[in-house]
């Protein structure tokens, strides 16, 4: 009841794998039921408006940004976070530990919708150019990196040694492109 | 940023919708919620109750017909309208634009059928429906109805729905060798946009539409597509056809762009539009 | 953890190599600790009533309707603040005494849209947001002033009657002869205006604090984001009437500072009265639309009467003006920001006579507050301006005015005309460096070829200083009786019991890497493996070391930090080999440390671990002689202090800062005739901060601070109406730049240590706005001689528009050039 009065509903969803079931003030946002009644990290809060993607979470497989969704939608979904991608074992996944190696954070505060938003990416487009990552982090705002080593990261993860190779020729030929 | 107390229902038939928005005072359709969320955080409206459209299965087809018309239910996302070959084939320009609206969040939660209801003059779709002459399906608690895409915008951040009723799809006219241009000029979401569909022939402009947006009320422009009718299809030709093509529109002025600068875009990017339409065609 | 793999020996060195970072697993796993990850017992939730008005007499606030609300459990007003504490302490009263008054709530009259003018307590988020609905204050509105130099004009309306006038410091800097200066050059260059616009990083995570006024201690726990609570203990515990030592500040991860986050002490400290009357621990986390109207925007500058003496050969020989800074509604941390642009005078230029007529303003907008590159880019984006200027006017390449103006390699260290110390760099190479990155010649034959296309190529260049370790003595300059000089940071290095090392810091990172840099120098010390050092993660006043200049802010980790845990660790390390030598009963030059072993040398059979030390020490103490037993602690702290002196106040002269971080950007972009739209084709840096600790890092911090000023260059601005609203109130309107809107950035680097740092390293990571510079160069270069001039820093695409097809008479355009001999 973080959000105070007002009707609640029943609801099931399966939270990374996990089946949760609880009473939700309809009124709260999936943010905040994610964060404060559930008691999780990983998906935070960065703006008012759904442009900063620091609360991007995957909703039945698609990404969506949880602060603009009501706790009540998450009934019958599958909800999966940040805290779904290190494994049992809690090692990084290929995509983290790319971060990790390319710089791809700094403060961390956006990095767990970003890291989201690009295993969407990487689900759908297994080689993804510069171009295209750029495009599907778009909705994620970043302050730190200047997106330099995030681009640099989702592609190492995507095309391995080369993907930083990649990367940068990618740039150069756009930057021609552009001028051509 | 916090919603004011608000109930929620989500039913299982747009009957049931259609019931529950009639005997509810202030009540209001849920689609994709990327508006309307952002007005309940702002407590910019009063809502009661809000009605879950979203998982209604009436709403989220996409569907062709044998006259190569097709019909996008209200609820389907941006991005099934991306990744819908049907679409593809049909309205490539559109199925495009689909794909590169705002990010993919939005797109995977945010509706076509939400975003022509909402009309905001950012919205990207509204001039998409009014240039194509799109006809717009309706069931309230009177049945169903049409309206007219020229009929349904009705004035900032409202449409000609009474408040029982529900948008449940929107019918495209097939482009029948038409094809279409989209343009627009991205500060913030935009300042400026354009949408024409333009027919050719044998180097010239045989018929085009031509729509602005980024206004209360997307808007036709006749005496542009006069114009543009029988000249040839070269960017000269369109140029001087689509110069005025901002006369007479009262966009606004905010943080984002003057009044006076939007009012000059609009040319530019009606010419732009004709032209990406004219080399569509030119490309295959 | 996965450090890369490497036997360790002695002769390895860490410092220097791109290390992972330590802080990155906890972080990409969801596991760091944010201010909203974290709560407190009993914590109620508060939520501020803001200010509608940007300038309103506050008549009553009405608090029932709100306290009468189920879950509500305290509210706060104005009046009360008013009746519990002192106002603030304020760094430059006029020599009357007479200064601004501002307590920590908006008292009496509100003076900026979003001040808070009362407090709401509840027991969650939803309930405390509607009871601050029900909180009923009456207005009356005042007169607005929007216009930072309108703001000093004698009729403007006057914000803060304590003070008399919207004044908040004033003073010439003058430094050589520019009336010499302007009677011997061949030609003088007069611009009419330039304007540094407002914005901010806008850190992701906005301002965010618990606090708990402990009734039975008096202890107030904050846990904070904070960047800089040194600072702010000291402004407000004075008003609070309460002690630093009654402070526990405690912050681990924090989501981006960049200066902002150094003002919310006035939030700190209000959320604790509101504690101490609830009894009750609080929690705020400021919404977006707060923190944007109310969480602090970067400064705003104003240059008018632009004078810049030239000689033909394109040698500047200085320049005068008159400056305007904007402070908005309340000082907090200004007027230091009317002193600290001094560090970088004339620039990287060798300009010696520089007059500067500096005012600071209230106006009510929301208070200016450092945002990183504080206070000198806005004058560095002057100096680069002026340069691009007289290159484009006296028809000279632009290249070669830098490179003929630059202060030399053979010249450092360099002392300007205000006695500031430039202590190395070579920008002749860093500029040909990065004319090469963006290919130069192919890009003035792209230009060449795209002439009539419609889109026009401009090619910019932007040179610029990251001045870090500020000498606090500046301060002195507003202020000869402020008690403030020099600088530094604390580190303790230490051996727990069973023999690991730890380091304690000073510091509050906001995403810097210090655990990971300051374990790469301590391990190269210590001889052991990085991994296998602890860095105390975040800050906890209880047992973090610390002194009044601790924090993450102005650049300067790598070189105060860095300095505090060498010398911390060199003491350690002294102990651990005294301790083992006595053990061996061998001379200590006898004695090394390998791979967590003191041994001695050329035996290794002969080892004691760490752990063997630790237990003589701290259990097992009798075997050692009781003096060195009494002595030896193993926990070694050590304060840095940078080598300073205080300035000549008079004079305004003295070195005000210890080293000078070189960065020169070049940017290729083609501007769209039709719309004025302005895209980066090709992007590239050369950084030059000294030695790099952890180049990876660096090279991170040269990518944020580019990514932000790009952003800030040609999308990101605070705008107020008229009435003094914010037209730019959240990311709806306030275009932070995305992943589309930053291209690659090409790095590269030259490293010329600095002399006066030990290390050779250099304070980075403000960047000094050179993507702002870049840009306004680059699209003055579009847009070419005979048009409008570039005279704003922010370039959205209709200013650009409006100078493409501006065709006013020519004594319109802003400059003019006055020759001597000319009759002038
Ligand atoms: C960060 C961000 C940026 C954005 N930028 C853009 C942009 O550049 N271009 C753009 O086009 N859009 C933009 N949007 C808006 C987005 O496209 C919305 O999704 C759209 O405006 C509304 O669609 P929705 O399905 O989310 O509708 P909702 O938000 O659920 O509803 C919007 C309104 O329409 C009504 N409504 C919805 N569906 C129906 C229906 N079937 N029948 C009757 N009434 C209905 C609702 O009651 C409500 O009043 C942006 C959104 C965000 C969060
Ligand atoms: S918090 Fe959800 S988009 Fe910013
Ligand atoms: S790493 Fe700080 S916002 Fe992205």
């Amino acid at each position: 009841m973080a959000s105070g009065p007002g009707p609640t509903q029943d609801i099931e969803f399966t939270l990374n794998g996990k089946p949760v079931s609880r009473t939700a003030s309809s009124r709260m946002l999936l943010i905040h039921f994610l964060r404060d009644e559930l008691g999780l990290r990983g998906p935070k809060i960065g703006c008012d408006t759904g442009h900063c993607g620091a609360c991007t979470v995957s909703y039945n497989g698609k990404t969506i940004k949880s602060c603009m969704a009501l706790a009540v939608q998450a009934d019958g979904a599958e909800i999966d976070t940040v805290e779904s991608l290190a494994g049992e074992s809690g090692d990084l996944d290929e995509l983290q530990e790319s971060f990790r190696e390319n710089h791809g954070l700094q403060c961390g505060y956006c990095t767990s919708g970003v890291l989201m938003s690009a295993k969407f990416l990487l689900e759908r487009n297994e080689k993804p150019t510069a171009e295209e990552i750029r495009e599907a982090i778009h909705g994620n705002l970043c302050r730190c990196t200047g997106y330099v080593n995030i681009v640099k990261a989702i592609s190492g993860a995507a095309h391995g040694d080369e993907g930083l190779a990649l990367v940068e020729r990618l740039n150069r030929e756009h930057a021609k492109e552009v001028s051509a | 940023m916090l919603l004011a107390a608000v109930d929620y229902y989500r039913p299982d038939t747009l009957a049931e919708a259609v019931e529950a928005l009639d005997s509810t005072e202030g009540a209001r359709p849920l689609a994709g919620g990327q508006s309307l969320i952002s007005i309940l955080k702002l407590r910019a409206a009063s809502v009661d109750l809000l009605v879950d459209i979203s998982r209604l299965e009436d709403l989220r087809a996409i569907a062709v017909a044998d006259d190569g018309s097709v019909r996008i239910g209200a609820g389907v996302t941006y991005d099934e309208m991306a990744m819908s070959p049907d679409l593809h084939r049909s309205h490539p320009r559109l199925s495009q634009v689909a794909a590169h609206t705002v990010d993919a969040q939005v797109r995977n939660r945010g509706t076509f059928g939400g975003n022509l209801c909402h009309n905001d003059p950012i919205n990207n779709f509204p001039p998409v429906a009014v240039a194509l002459e799109a006809t717009m399906h309706v069931t309230g608690k009177d049945g169903d109805r049409d309206i007219a895409a020229a009929d349904f915008f009705t004035g900032y951040f409202t449409n000609a729905l009474s408040s029982d009723e529900i948008l449940t799809g929107v019918t495209l006219p097939a482009l029948n060798g038409r094809h279409m241009g989209y343009q627009e000029i991205e500060i913030g979401e935009a300042a400026a946009r354009a949408v024409a569909v333009v027919a050719t022939s044998n180097g010239n402009i045989e018929s085009a539409s031509v729509a602005l947006g980024c206004l209360p009320i997307p808007v036709r422009r006749p005496q542009v597509e006069e114009a543009l009718a029988g000249t040839p299809a070269t960017a000269d030709a369109v140029a001087e056809a689509t110069a005025a093509a901002g006369e007479g529109i009262e966009p606004l002025s905010d943080a984002d762009a003057s009044a006076d600068y939007r009012q000059a875009m609009a040319s530019v990017v009606a010419k732009r539009a004709v032209m990406e339409a004219i080399e569509g065609g030119q490309n295959g | 953890m996965t450090a890369p793999a490497k036997e360790q020996t002695t002769t390895t060195t860490w410092t220097g190599q791109s290390l992972p970072r330590k802080e990155d697993e906890r972080l990409l796993k969801a596991q760091g600790s944010f201010v909203d990850d974290e709560g407190m017992y009993r914590q109620g939730y508060a939520q501020f009533v803001r200010s509608p008005y940007a300038h309103a007499k506050i008549l009553s606030v009405d608090v029932s309707k709100a306290e009468a609300l189920p879950g509500v459990i305290a509210t706060l007003t104005g009046d009360e603040v008013k009746a519990m504490t002192e106002p603030l302490f304020q760094f430059a009263p006029k020599e009357d005494g007479s200064q601004v008054n501002e307590y920590l709530l908006g008292v009496d009259i509100a003076r900026y849209q979003g001040e808070g003018v009362a407090l709401v307590l509840a027991e969650t988020r939803g309930i405390a947001a509607d009871a601050a609905d029900l909180v009923e204050v009456e207005y009356e509105p005042l007169p607005v002033v929007t216009d930072g130099v309108a703001a000093a004009e004698p009729d403007a309306y006057v914000l803060h009657d304590s003070l008399g006038d919207n004044i908040a410091w004033k003073g010439l800097f003058d430094w050589g002869d520019i009336d010499w200066a302007l009677e011997n050059a061949d030609h003088i260059l007069k611009i009419d205006k330039l304007h540094f616009h407002r914005y901010s990083s806008t850190p992701i995570e906005c301002n965010a604090v618990i606090v708990n006024w402990d009734p039975g201690t008096d202890m107030i726990r904050v846990v904070s984001n904070n960047q800089f609570p040194m600072f702010g203990a000291l402004v407000i515990g004075p008003s609070m009437g309460v002690g630093t030592d009654q402070f526990d500040f405690v912050s681990q991860d924090i989501g981006g500072g960049f200066g902002i986050k150094i003002n919310s002490y006035t939030s700190i400290g209000v959320l604790a009265l509101l504690s101490r009357k609830a009894g009750r621990p609080v929690k705020w986390i400021e919404t977006r639309t707060e923190h944007h109207q109310s969480g602090g925007h970067g400064n705003e500058r104003t240059f008018l009467d632009i004078e810049v003496p030239v000689m033909a050969d394109g040698t500047m020989l200085g320049f005068k003006m008159r400056a305007f800074d904007d402070a908005g509604a309340y000082l907090h941390y200004e007027p230091l920001g009317a002193v600290i642009w001094s560090q970088v005078v004339p620039g990287p230029y060798k300009f010696k006579h520089v007059q500067v007529d500096y005012t600071e303003t209230l106006t009510n907008k929301c208070p200016a507050v450092p945002n990183r590159g504080y206070s000198r880019m806005q004058h560095l984006w002057f100096v680069e301006r002026v340069i691009d200027l007289v290159a484009q006017e006296l028809e000279l390449d632009p290249v070669e005015v830098r490179k003929l103006n630059y202060v030399q390699p053979e010249d450092y260290p360099y002392t300007t005309p205000n006695g500031c110390v430039y202590d190395s760099g070579d920008l002749p190479q860093a500029l040909d460096m990065v004319l090469e990155m963006i290919d130069y010649e192919g890009a003035k034959k792209l230009k060449a070829d795209r002439e009539g296309s419609g889109k026009r190529i401009g090619i910019g260049i932007g040179t610029t200083l990251d001045s870090g370790t500020n000498n606090f003595g500046q301060s002195r300059i507003l202020n000869p009786e402020l008690p403030f000089s020099g600088n530094g940071e604390a580190c303790t290095a230490l051996l727990d019991l069973y023999g690991e090392v730890m380091l304690k810091l000073g510091t509050n990172p906001q995403g810097q890497g210090h655990e990971t840099t300051a374990s790469q120098v301590a391990a190269d010390i210590l001889g052991m493996s990085p991994e296998t050092i602890r860095v105390w993660t975040g800050f906890d006043k209880s047992h973090s070391t610390y002194i009044g200049f601790s924090g993450t802010y102005a650049s300067q980790f790598a070189v105060t930090g860095i300095n505090a845990v060498i010398g911390a660790v060199e003491k350690l390390k002294a102990e651990i080999i005294e301790v083992a030598a006595y053990a061996f009963e061998v001379e200590q030059d006898q004695v090394e440390l390998v791979n967590g072993d003191a041994r001695i040398i050329g035996n290794p059979e002969a080892a004691i671990p760490f752990i063997g030390i630790a237990n003589m020490v701290f259990a097992n103490n009798a075997t050692l002689p009781h003096e060195m037993a009494e002595r030896v602690s193993l926990t070694c702290r050590h304060v840095y202090v940078p080598p300073f002196e205080l300035p000549d106040v008079e004079k305004k002269y003295g070195n005000l800062t210890l080293t000078y971080s070189t960065q020169t950007h070049a940017a290729v972009v083609e501007v769209d005739e039709e719309t004025g739209k302005v895209e980066i084709l090709d992007y590239a840096v050369v950084d030059d901060c000294g030695k790099r600790i952890n180049p990876m890092v660096v090279e991170g911090q040269v990518h944020g601070a580019t990514g932000l000023g790009i952003g800030a260059a040609l999308k990101e601005t605070f705008e107020y109406d008229e009435d003094g609203q914010l037209l730019n109130s959240n990311f709806l309107f306030y275009h932070a730049a995305t992943a589309m809107d930053v291209p690659n950035i090409k790095t590269s680097h030259i490293e010329s240590p600095s002399p006066f740092t030990g290390t050779g390293a250099k304070g980075m990571g403000e960047g000094g706005g050179a993507p702002l510079h870049t840009i306004s160069a680059a699209i003055q270069n579009a847009i070419g001689p005979g048009k409008a001039i570039v005279s704003d820093s922010h370039n959205p695409p209709e200013r650009v528009w409006r100078m493409l097809n501006w065709d006013g008479p020519a004594e319109e355009r802003g400059v003019t050039v006055v020759s001597n001999g000319d009759g002038a």
